[in-house]
């Protein structure tokens, strides 16, 4: 009697399981009536971008695709730039349908394209027209490509011509790290009741790690990091000595480069050449009147040429794109001429090389014009920010952590490379 | 079924089918919130169980592993930062939060003409946005010219902590957050506990000639016990999963001085898409708050007992 | 978790009427009094500071707001940032969604609560209490714990990035049963049975007698869970991702990281941000501390 009851109280339940699942079938479809396109054949193209507000090269690409093609309106997703790598990686695992991904970096690139995320588009690359894209060798994934770059950059060294001036020094032509180093530290004054630091080493881990690679040839993927040791110790040194921002500060308050520079609370300033279409657009609204040049990275002693690190970025197409063709129009159009004379007219320096975009890229307003910063704008050599192979992302996941454990001070230089390699070696290479 | 060949009496069946009638009719009650409770958290909360035992990163196929998760979480040195500072936090929020909430509590529970303004006042840090309180406790706490430090010079402290700037002291600057933000909830607790004590206990005392802080120790807190004992277990389960406060505050950092459990699981389950890992990780925070809660039972049983 | 603890009585028995007897003279009493609000002050002021600073920030210049001395009030109060800020920032949309989650969220946790509860309360059947039970249980689980499984089932289901997501993980909370029920345990039962034998259907006893009777355990209920949803980070942080679904919380927390030297506006939109909870808040509070006296717990 008592089984018998229990015996329909769980087909009674089972039965509710089965309402249950009916239930949230038929939600999803109420859920996902937006994605249908809209029946006159006009397309909305979503792509992830990160601080749309001030990126301005992203709204000069979505114009000018746009206008080349009337029938697809974009739809930014924005996101913010902290949390872009992190928040895509969820969208992308989540299943999100968003069509064009912008590949912030290299290391997400291949994280993404070794999960099967993005859409194989080696269709696009064909020779007559991509040979000159320059950075697209480091998205070929054995031999097929899941995203084309649109935009190529390099590290130099920002500085405020004002505080220079004050000291009553010249930019080198070419300084090493010690020389920086020195140079930070004696430029560190009081303006107006603020203090203005030396230099400003943003929070990222290519600030030490990836420029110290490409100077020393060390090998990020390796599992031997005693290369980075140079770099951390002037790094380090110039934060104890209050001559940059350290690094505590500048993650708890959530610290901007570009607020650090463009409010003069610092003197020079490491940083990827994207940043120069930021400084423009800032002066051009009257944001800013930071008064800026540009020199070559300090190099190592005895290096001979100028040896800095860059990264190209890319738009890649979603796997689960609901416009996969328009995507792939949009990645096209912004790897080539049309998209390159549409970044380089806000500063950005495109992947496309050819001269008439170089030219153009130089005659606009605002850019600084002196010798050192045509100088500082053809470098040696650049070096890809990080090697691609199918650990990227776990051993960048692994050097980021480490790194920010050395510059807090919670571990000694020599024992955070010693943790770097050895878990490098025990969790990915193993 | 059973019941229709076993032909019972006439009396019987009335009962029975009676008893059907409430089944139906309770089940009918309870099914539209349990259909959604039931699909969004009891299913979810047995499936983490089984994650712990799966490998499985979001793009892959799961693969049954066993303990290994398990194995790999003594070997990870970011499970045991967290676990410390975990531990940190809740040494810290449970009693300053209780402190706190009974002071405020005691003070408050008087007849006084506006002292309902107070409880509000008090109350109020509770109902404010998560967001709203991490970004003005950021900026209270910036280390050269936050309005804390000030303060802190004007009283004299010539080298004051760099809060949230620096390793030792962002989880403390967290803490005082988080209490702030709490006691005025669990104020509201004591004050519905402090209704409950006769008035006359006191009045009986004071007779005798006891003073304020006897009564307080003789009287207060031994006829506030259930209470307070709601308060610490609730105090703890909260503790333990402390996360919306630290991602906006901190993010775990500066390096990873404030991660905390909760938040390794939402690291590598979200944000990495190692969902068998993440949900072993998960399965040790809820092993740790459940051994807690039944210790803080137990000893509760035993002090009752006396 | 097998049992959770007493919750404090929902209802305090009256306090001995009258006056305490007047063994002091006056003198002592006024001075006591004015002592007793010096304290209370002090200590307002303390949990208040943040807010005024909040709002003094919000009316300044941005280079104005991290001084060093502090200023409390603003030199010029700039108004003019309250209407600025529209123009940089969505906040109407922003507004809305948060508005619009809550409404939708708060809606059915309460229709769904209070329904449940009755059947827990007043409906007798086999396996209730266990049932219960397992309701209550869930409340003592960190929601971390199965932040992942849900999060599986969603993206399956494709509803991540959908308010579907937001709506069906926080409707059917287990709070909104136990508030509901405690309250519904002291109302008696007999008037439940008078009901009955006058023929009314549980149905009918739930919607003619039990609701009305409970419209402030309602209201508490409806309160709590308007704030928690509005106040939710995490939630939205997880599942939404287009811009035009953001609620305020994404769209301050992305303002932050966007302009994080534009103090005073970021302190414009946490004010804004705020606004809302605080005349909902001003507007039923005695529900608000009576709920949670009732249950005692957080949602």
């Amino acid at each position: 009697m008592i089984a018998s009851t229990r015996a329909g109280r769980v087909r009674r339940f089972a039965r509710f399981a089965g309402a249950a699942v009916a239930l949230t079938l038929a939600l999803t479809a109420c859920g996902r009536g937006s994605d249908e396109p809209a029946s006159d054949g006009a397309v909305t193209l979503t792509v992830a971008v990160w601080n749309l507000a001030k990126t301005p090269e992203f709204t000069a690409l979505f114009d000018a695709f746009q206008r080349a093609n009337p029938g697809i309106t974009i739809k930014p997703v924005d996101i913010l730039a902290d949390d872009y790598p992190d928040k895509v990686t969820t969208m992308l695992a989540g299943g999100d349908r968003t069509d064009v991904i912008t590949m912030k970096n290299v290391t997400d690139y291949s994280r993404y394209s070794n999960r099967g995320q993005l859409l194989d588009i080696t269709d696009l690359v064909t020779p007559t027209d991509t040979s000159k894209l320059a950075g697209l060798p480091a998205f070929n994934v054995s031999d097929k490509y899941y995203a084309l770059p649109y935009r190529q950059d390099f590290w130099l060294l920002y500085y405020n011509k004002k505080y220079f001036e004050k000291a009553g020094v010249a930019m080198p032509e070419q300084l090493t790290w010690d020389e920086y180093a020195k140079l930070a530290r004696s430029l560190v004054h009081d303006e107006g009741g603020k203090k203005v630091y030396g230099t400003y080493h943003h929070t990222w881990r290519s600030v030490v790690q990836a420029i110290a690679a490409a100077q020393t040839g060390g090998d990020q993927l390796g599992g031997d990091y005693s290369f980075f040791k140079d770099q951390y110790e002037m790094a380090l040194g110039l934060q104890k000595d209050g001559a940059t921002l350290d690094f505590g500060t500048a993650t708890s308050q959530k610290s901007d480069y570009r607020t650090m520079f463009e409010s003069g609370a610092t003197a020079m300033l490491p940083m990827g050449t994207w940043y120069i279409s930021g400084i423009l657009e800032q002066k051009q609204k009257g944001a800013t009147d930071v008064d800026w040049a540009l020199a070559p990275m300090p190099q190592r002693p005895g290096a001979t040429g100028v040896t800095t690190f860059g990264s190209p970025t890319a738009f890649a197409v979603n796997k689960r794109a609901v416009h996969a063709d328009a995507a792939k129009k949009f990645v096209r159009f912004a790897a080539g001429q049309g998209g390159a004379e549409a970044i380089s007219k806000v500063g950005v320096v495109p992947a496309l090389q050819s001269p008439e975009i170089t030219k153009a890229y130089f005659s606009l307003k605002g850019m600084p014009a002196d010798e050192l910063s045509q100088k500082a704008f053809q470098p040696d050599k650049v070096v890809l920010e990080m090697p691609v192979s199918e650990h990227t992302s776990d051993v960048d996941t692994i050097l980021n952590e480490e790194h920010e454990l050395i510059m807090v001070g919670d571990k000694s230089i020599d024992e955070g490379i010693r943790s770097m390699g050895d878990r490098v070696k025990s969790e990915v290479l193993n | 079924m059973a019941h229709v060949i076993t032909q019972p009496a006439p009396e019987d069946s009335r009962r029975r089918r009676r008893a059907w009638r409430g089944i139906l009719i309770g089940w009918s009650f309870i099914l539209p919130n349990f259909l959604g409770f039931a699909l969004f958290t009891l299913v979810p909360m047995l499936a983490a169980f089984a994650l712990a035992f799966l490998k499985w990163d979001s793009y892959n196929t799961p693969e049954w592993v066993g303990l290994e998760n398990f194995r790999r979480l003594l070997r990870d040195e970011n499970f045991f930062v967290a676990l410390r500072n975990t531990l940190y936090y809740a040494a810290g929020h449970i009693p300053l939060t209780l402190a706190a909430a009974l002071g405020l509590a005691i003070a408050l529970d008087r007849k006084l003409r506006g002292v309902q303004f107070f409880r509000t006042a008090a109350f109020f840090p509770y109902i404010t946005s998560l967001v709203a309180v991490a970004v003005v406790w950021n900026m209270l706490f910036n280390p050269t010219a936050g309005p804390v430090n000030q303060v802190l010079h004007a009283f004299g402290v010539d080298d004051p902590p760099r809060w949230v700037a620096s390793t030792d002291w962002a989880m403390p600057a967290v803490i005082v957050t988080s209490v702030w933000r709490d006691m005025g909830y669990y104020m509201v607790l004591f004050l519905a506990g402090l209704q409950t004590i006769p008035k006359e206990y006191h009045e009986a005392a004071r007779v005798d000639g006891a003073n304020s802080w006897q009564r307080f120790w003789r009287i207060t807190l031994p006829c506030l016990r259930p209470t307070t004992f709601f308060v610490v277990v609730m105090l703890t389960i909260q503790s333990f999963k402390v996360l919306d406060l630290i991602v906006v505050m901190t993010d775990g950092g500066p390096g990873r001085s404030t991660l905390v459990l909760a938040q390794l699981v939402y690291r590598e389950g979200i944000t990495k898409g190692r969902f068998g890992y993440s949900s072993a990780i998960a399965l040790v925070l809820f092993v740790i708050v459940l051994t807690v809660t039944v210790v803080q039972f137990r000893l509760n049983e035993r002090r009752s007992d006396r | 978790m097998t049992a959770l603890p007493d919750a404090p009585p929902a209802v305090a028995p009256p306090r001995s009427p009258g006056r305490s007897p007047g063994t002091r003279s006056r003198g002592p009493r006024l001075v006591r009094t004015a002592l007793a609000y010096v304290c209370l002050l002090a200590v307002a002021l303390l949990v208040l500071v943040p807010f005024a600073w909040m709002v003094s920030s919000s009316l300044k210049r941005d280079n104005e707001v991290l001084t060093v001395p502090i200023e409390w009030i603003p030199r010029e109060f700039r108004w003019s940032n309250f209407a600025e800020i529209w123009d940089r920032i969505p906040m109407l949309t922003y507004l809305g969604n948060s508005a619009f989650l809550s409404v939708a969220i708060t809606v059915l946790q309460v229709l769904t609560g209070s329904f449940a509860a009755y059947g827990f309360s007043k409906v007798r059947f086999p396996g209730r209490d266990a049932l219960f039970l397992a309701y209550i249980a869930t409340i003592a689980v960190p929601w971390q714990a199965y932040m992942v499984p849900q999060y599986i089932m969603m993206q399956r289901a494709e509803l991540t990035d959908t308010y579907w997501s937001i709506i069906l993980l926080q409707a059917f909370g287990a709070f909104g049963v136990f508030l509901m029920r405690q309250y519904y345990m002291s109302i008696p039962d007999d008037l439940c049975e008078a009901a009955r034998i006058d023929g009314l259907s549980e149905y009918g006893i739930y919607v003619r007698i039990m609701l009305p009777l409970s419209k402030p355990a309602l209201a508490s209920l409806a309160l709590l869970t308007f704030v928690n949803t509005w106040n939710d980070y995490m939630g939205p942080f997880i599942y939404l991702t287009s811009n035009d679904l953001w609620t305020v919380q994404l769209g301050l927390r992305s303002f932050v990281g966007q302009y994080d030297a534009e103090y005073a506006m970021i302190m414009t939109g946490a004010v804004l941000s705020v606004l809302p909870i605080l005349v909902v808040f001003l507007f039923g509070q005695r529900y608000f501390i009576r709920g949670i006296a009732t249950s005692g717990l957080k949602g």
